[in-house]
């Protein structure tokens, strides 16, 4: 399989998740109107990626600005992709970054760590 | 007509900002950094500028989503007729957004039970309420999650206000937040 790059738009944000490395980026805004259709193919990337590789682990590094209402579901979706590969043995190491002053992403981020308990999800501050 | 009558309604009213027509994702993305850059440059800090965001898009999202007549043009989504104006309110010293879209008659009690029940939730609750949405999201109304109301209730700084108008046997649904 290939690695995945979608370059960011005014609204959606960067995917580059890279096989080799073993590093995922997502970084930038996600308020499209078709959320369902935008985040589809990046799930199934997802999932086909845990079936295959031979990664010992996975680094996903998430610094989103903004989520809409819709944005949030396929990042709930995609958080359930990740447990279900940690169940079946892969290593996550997945950090959350966000604005210093920015309670709502922040929120968002504790959110998803108490949801996704077994997760290894760190959040960080940036300026 | 007399366009100096709407910039006396304008500046009478504190509008900042507004908008009347057709709305498609493309509308959305200029507006959203419009208004963005427009408040940020009226020197406001980051997290009413943010509000300002999340209640804006949800509000335009929504008026697609419920918007009565939908026109799709090569593969863009054009809802019916929206308005949409933001602006300050001197007494309360608070932005405001509001917006006026002809919506399904039926989509009116959905409306109202959406609305009512972010109202009567404090933040922690609203909070609560969004993870168990995100968790069942049982509610799939046309591309959201069903938390767009829940959204915006976070963000704002009042109650959601709300009102249905019928205008020659159309249905007009008003909406207002204050940041």
């Amino acid at each position: 399989m290939n690695n995945l790059l979608i370059e960011k738009t005014t609204d959606t944000p960067l995917i580059d998740f890279n096989i080799e490395s073993g590093i995922f980026k997502i970084e930038g805004k996600s308020y499209p109107e078709n959320t369902f259709e935008i985040y589809a193919p990046i799930k199934e990337w997802l999932k086909n990626y845990f079936e295959e590789t031979t990664n010992t682990k996975t680094i996903i590094n998430i610094e989103l600005v903004y989520l809409n209402s819709s944005s949030l579901k396929a990042y709930f979706d995609m958080f359930d992709i990740f447990e279900k590969a940690h169940e079946n043995g892969h290593e996550l190491e997945i950090n959350w970054y966000y604005e210093s002053d920015d309670d709502i992403m922040e929120e968002t981020g504790e959110d998803f760590a108490d949801d996704f308990a077994d997760l290894n999800i760190t959040l960080h501050t940036i300026d | 007509m007399n366009i100096s009558k709407i910039r006396q309604i304008m500046i009478e009213d504190n509008i900042i900002f507004s908008f009347s027509g057709m709305i498609s994702q493309d509308v959305v993305d200029f507006l959203i950094q419009g208004i963005s850059k427009q408040l940020e440059n009226d020197g406001n800090d980051k997290t009413t500028v943010r509000s300002m965001f999340t209640i804006t898009i949800e509000m335009l999202q929504n008026i697609m989503s419920y918007s009565n007549s939908k026109v799709i043009e090569n593969g863009t989504n054009y809802s019916s007729d929206g308005i949409v104006v933001i602006g300050f309110n001197e007494e309360k010293q608070k932005y405001y957004v509001v917006s006026s879209n002809e919506i399904n008659p039926e989509d009116k009690e959905k409306l109202i039970n959406k609305i009512d029940l972010v109202n009567s939730l404090d933040s922690q609750e609203l909070r609560k309420l969004l993870r168990d949405k995100l968790r069942s999201a049982e509610d799939k109304h046309d591309r959201g999650a069903g938390v767009g109301f829940i959204e915006m209730a976070k963000r704002s700084t009042e109650k959601l206000e709300y009102r249905f108008e019928e205008i020659n046997g159309k249905v007009y649904f008003y909406f207002k937040a204050f940041i």
